[in-house]
């Protein structure tokens, strides 16, 4: 081991240095020749003769040297030095060759390397947790009712972190806004609302101070907060005192016990989280904590170490039918489902990932199909050149070494500009990312994704590398070096490979314009579907009490009565109401009813609806449509009787073939659940889930006899957006100038924002497909381009015998239909499949969608006849004397 | 390249270099061909040449080292001498090669015997 590293270190100093070392060499065999000379006088030569026999005795100095120099130098390396730089001088020779074929595999190695980041940072990277592998999602889960995961309420997640042995801890999280006040401006912050095993669960520890204690999170306790590193340092200044102050949360003070490091975020949470509360000192959700209805409360866990989740999975089941029988009313028919963490917050981002790496890895197949075929082309013109280097003495493997070290020169050229190009697309895909794709701040170009763009660009080079070398190195040198030209006696081997290539590109091309067409046609169904409202001209806006101010539903309802009137009273908002939640931006509320009279058919027959409660002008200012009966009014007070509106489907679910109106209902909700309401009327169905979702049941209650801590406003006016929200932050500050408007924006803006994933997957599987719409057309243009100046000649002869040009440019197109239905006869297949793995992605439309498959085969059809146009036109003209002389 | 010899043939030739120079002292290539060419009774004709790949590659392992002198008739020349790695290198094979001799030796011989 020793002398061989010896052995490297003395090569590697005279590889660097080798100049000195050779005329060193040459001057000791100089010198041995002349006292071999010597010798040779001394026995009596002449002194020709004694220098010819010395030089025999001495051997070849040439050959000396020369083995002399590899023996010290690194030959390996000086090969393939000389390689790359006789590479760069035939790439710089063909500049139009180089930059097409580095253009092509930049755009492929770049795509492939920008989607693989999202890929590595969403999918791949580890939570930045400790031991994230140990960590689970609970939900309850419901198969009767169809619903596959859900929340829980407190009561049942008590009985769950008591009971079980299987988890080190247990907690929960929530999410929404709370407002600072007295620093500044009101301001909104990010809140954790968590149990206090949140920390533990993750092992996390705090900068400074102390995560929550288990009294924190008991009811009584005084209120305390923590305060992530951000806010610290810059609401709060960096405070050196900040631990034991206090921050004024919703009109009421929390004591600041602890600071979390800025890199820490809660799980599930998109957004930058600002402060962490106890769920008991939470104004929203603090006061549900006693019901064991409801399922609203995410809860996650660590398993013990060597628990697997299956075994857990068996505990909770014991767990959950155990509370099935203790709480029918609440728990019957409900199990508790464990998910892995990582899996949960991946959630179905995954599979769209997958076909985007999938589909931009066709459009490097295709890239590297591409550039296969151009070398292809330019090794038979390179016949005769690599015939003389045979002839010469390199060996086939020397050749086959050389012809790679272009390619990998190329392939290098390619992924250098390539991971520049993928830098540049990291960034226009972070701006161009849905905001809810989790762990969107890690998507960067980092080390371990350069090194899958280099592997990437290796793998590529000698992809398309090999076939060429290959069927280069293999020729005959005799007829090669008797060819004139070089290029007319092509090998049909050749042809083949080239043909079979550009059809490859064709159907790979096919199967992702498929696959582009049906998201394109999905996507386009999908924001052409009506809502069931008309969210033209309506700008909408979030007003949250502080629940410690506001504390009385008589309270919210006068709050709101008195913003409505001085809405209305401005001139330019035409028309204002409230609606919770406003469809598809806050997601919905669904609530079990009770038809009085009429008892479910079954126990498991449950019955569930969403449930919104409005102002009465809401449905005018929305424009949901009264089908029959009467809308809401200015009469439908707490005090009067209790009504409510149904929509379209659910009457037909529940009432069919009867006139729901009359009948009452009974709501599991406050403020008044023995107190059924009675159905004034029915109205038109609205998607309130998101514009994918068929519209379901929902009930309509008055904000009257229904409040809310707050109020969603939907205000119609034909101003600007700003000139609406101003004038809303002014009326509402008219009432308490510390309350702050949030989420405010055009209703079409949220409609827009709710498909932004679907936007986003389609924009860029259309984009992949577009380019490889070109690189086939450019192969096919190749290809055909290649094969008619072959046939000059016998284009020439034809023309000479009298063919007319109609008949070449039909023998040309030919050719070029041929390929293109090789192609696509390959590619209905491959896309049919393709389409069936991205089924559930598309909305409205068949997977075996007639109309895309159709208007594909068209669209490739075209290009690629138009691609080979060009060059039967230069076919059509080809003059037969020319021709002719040509050889 | 120099892979094309067998290693054994690489390695005598080293070996009769190294033991050249032990028994010698510091002498250039041409002194260590003819001194071969002698001890072996002229039986082993080398194209003087080959050795030159031997003294690099032992130079390489820091077995010998190189300087340049002035021969007996007044002729600049690279003189080689042996380190004291070589002489220790030297012994091990020397060894071996004995033991590997003696080895082949006995069953020739018994493969006459039988």
């Amino acid at each position: 081991m020793l002398t061989w590293i010896r052995t490297f270190a003395s090569r590697t100093r005279t590889w660097l240095s080798p100049r000195g070392v050779d005329q060193d060499f040459a001057n000791e065999l100089d010198s041995h020749l002349d006292m071999l000379t010597d010798e040779n006088i001394r026995r009596g030569m002449s002194l020709e003769e004694a220098r010819r026999a010395a030089r025999i005795k001495l051997g070849g100095v040439t050959q000396l040297k020369e083995t002399n120099h590899e023996l010290r130098g690194l030959p390996f390396i000086e090969t393939f030095l000389q390689d790359a730089r006789y590479a760069f001088r035939m790439l710089r020779k063909n500049p139009g060759f180089t930059a097409v074929a580095v253009l092509t595999l930049a755009l492929g190695i770049g795509a492939n390397t920008a989607i693989f980041s999202v890929v590595y940072a969403v999918l791949l990277k580890p939570l930045p947790y400790a031991n994230p592998n140990e960590l689970v999602s609970a939900f309850q889960a419901n198969t009767q009712e169809g619903v596959p995961e859900t929340g829980t309420s407190y009561p049942n997640f008590e009985e769950w972190r008591a009971q079980n042995h299987v988890f080190r801890e247990l907690a929960t999280i929530d999410f929404h806004q709370l407002t600072l006040t007295g620093l500044g401006e009101p301001a909104e912050v990010n809140t954790c609302v968590v149990t206090p095993e949140h920390f533990a669960v993750l092992d996390v520890k705090p900068l400074y101070g102390r995560v929550f204690l288990p009294e924190d999170g008991k009811r009584g306790a005084p209120p305390v907060v923590i305060v992530s590193e951000n806010l610290w340092r810059g609401t709060l200044e960096a405070a050196p005192d900040i631990l034991g102050r206090s921050l004024i949360l919703d009109k009421r003070p929390f004591t600041v016990v602890g600071i979390m490091p800025a890199a820490f975020r809660s799980p599930f949470i998109n957004s930058k989280p600002e402060v962490w509360i106890p769920l008991v000192q939470d104004p929203l959700f603090g006061s549900w904590m006693a019901r064991r209805g409801g399922h609203w409360l995410a809860v996650f866990g660590r398993l013990k170490p060597g628990v697997s989740i299956a075994q857990a999975q068996v505990e909770m089941d014991a767990i959950s039918e155990r509370l099935a029988s203790e709480f029918p009313a609440e728990n019957k028919g409900w199990t508790v489902r464990l998910v892995p963490m990582q899996k949960e917050i991946v959630g179905d981002v995954r599979t769209a990932l997958l076909v985007l790496l999938g589909a931009v890895g066709l459009v490097l197949l295709i890239a590297c199909a591409n550039i296969a075929n151009l070398l292809l082309t330019r090794a038979t013109s390179r016949s005769k050149e690599i015939a003389v280097r045979t002839a010469l003495g390199a060996g086939r493997s020397r050749i086959i070494r050389q012809l790679l070290s272009e390619t990998a020169v190329l392939g290098l050229l390619g992924g250098v500009i390539g991971v520049a190009l993928a830098y540049g697309g990291v960034r226009a895909l972070s701006s161009l990312l849905p905001d809810n794709l989790p762990q969107l701040n890690a998507i960067r170009v980092d080390n371990f994704v350069l090194i899958f763009a280099l592997v990437l660009s290796a793998i590529a080079s000698v992809a398309f590398g090999m076939v060429p070398a290959l069927f280069a190195s293999k020729s005959d040198i005799q007829s090669s070096l008797r060819q004139g030209s070089g290029r007319s006696g092509e090998s049909g081997n050749r042809r083949h490979a080239r043909n079979f290539l550009a059809a490859a590109e064709i159907a790979l091309a096919m199967v992702l314009l498929v696959a582009a067409g049906l998201l394109l046609r999905s996507f386009s169904k999908l924001t052409s579907v009506s809502p069931g409202f008309d969210p033209r001209h309506i700008v909408k806006a979030e007003v949250s009490l502080p629940q410690f101010q506001y504390s009385k539903p008589q309270q919210w309802t006068a709050f709101s009565d008195e913003l409505l009137a001085h809405l209305k009273a401005q001139p330019g908002l035409q028309d204002s109401a409230i609606g919770i939640p406003v469809p598809i931006t806050n997601g919905f509320i669904n609530l079990g009813f009770e038809i009085v009279g009429v008892p479910p058919a079954s126990q498991s027959d449950s019955r569930l609806a969403n449930y919104v409660s409005v102002s009465p002008d809401y449905f005018r200012v929305m424009g949901i449509p009264l089908l029959s009966g009467r809308l809401f009014n200015q009469q439908d007070i707490a005090s009067a009787p209790s009504v409510t509106l149904i929509s379209k489907t659910f009457a037909q679910r529940y009432f069919p073939n009867q006139d729901p109106i009359g009948k009452r209902l009974s709501f599991a909700f406050p403020p008044n659940p023995d107190n059924p309401r009675e159905i004034v009327g029915i109205v038109g169905d609205v998607r309130d889930m998101s514009l994918g979702d068929a519209p379901g049941p929902m009930m309509y209650v008055p904000f009257a006899q229904a409040p809310f801590w707050g109020a969603n406003l939907v205000v119609k006016s034909n101003l600007s957006t700003s000139a609406v929200t101003a004038a809303i932050r002014q009326e509402v500050w008219k009432i308490d100038k510390d309350l702050p408007v949030t989420d405010v924006g055009k209703l079409p803006d949220f409609l827009d924002a709710s498909v932004s994933q679907q936007r986003f997957r389609t924009f860029l599987l259309g984009l992949f497909a577009a380019m490889a719409l070109i690189l086939a057309a450019t192969g096919i243009f190749g290809v055909i381009s290649y094969s008619v100046s072959c046939r000059t000649n016998e284009i020439g002869i034809r023309v000479a015998l009298g063919a007319s040009r109609a008949t070449i440019l039909r023998m040309i197109l030919r050719e070029t239909l041929l390929l293109t239905f090789a192609g696509l006869l390959v590619g209905v297949p491959c896309a049919l499949i393709a389409s069936h793995l991205i089924g559930h992605m598309l909305f409205g439309i068949s997977v075996n969608d007639p109309i895309t498959l159709a208007a594909v085969a068209i669209t490739l059809t075209t290009v690629a006849t138009l691609a080979g146009f060009v060059p039967a036109r230069r076919a059509m003209q080809v003059d037969p004397m020319i021709a002719l002389r040509h050889e | 390249m120099s892979a094309d010899k067998s290693d054994i043939l690489q390695g005598t030739l080293d070996l009769m270099v190294l033991k050249t120079l032990d028994a010698m002292g510091p002498l250039h290539g041409y002194g260590i061909a003819r001194r071969i060419e002698q001890i072996s009774e002229e039986a082993l004709q080398i194209n003087q040449g080959t050795i030159y790949a031997s003294l690099v590659r032992l130079l390489q392992k820091r077995w010998i080292s190189g300087a340049w002198g002035v021969s007996d008739n007044n002729r600049k020349a690279k003189f080689y001498s042996i380190t004291k790695a070589g002489r220790k290198q030297l012994n091990a094979e020397a060894e071996n090669w004995q033991r590997i001799s003696a080895v082949i030796g006995r069953v020739l011989r018994l493969a006459d015997h039988g």
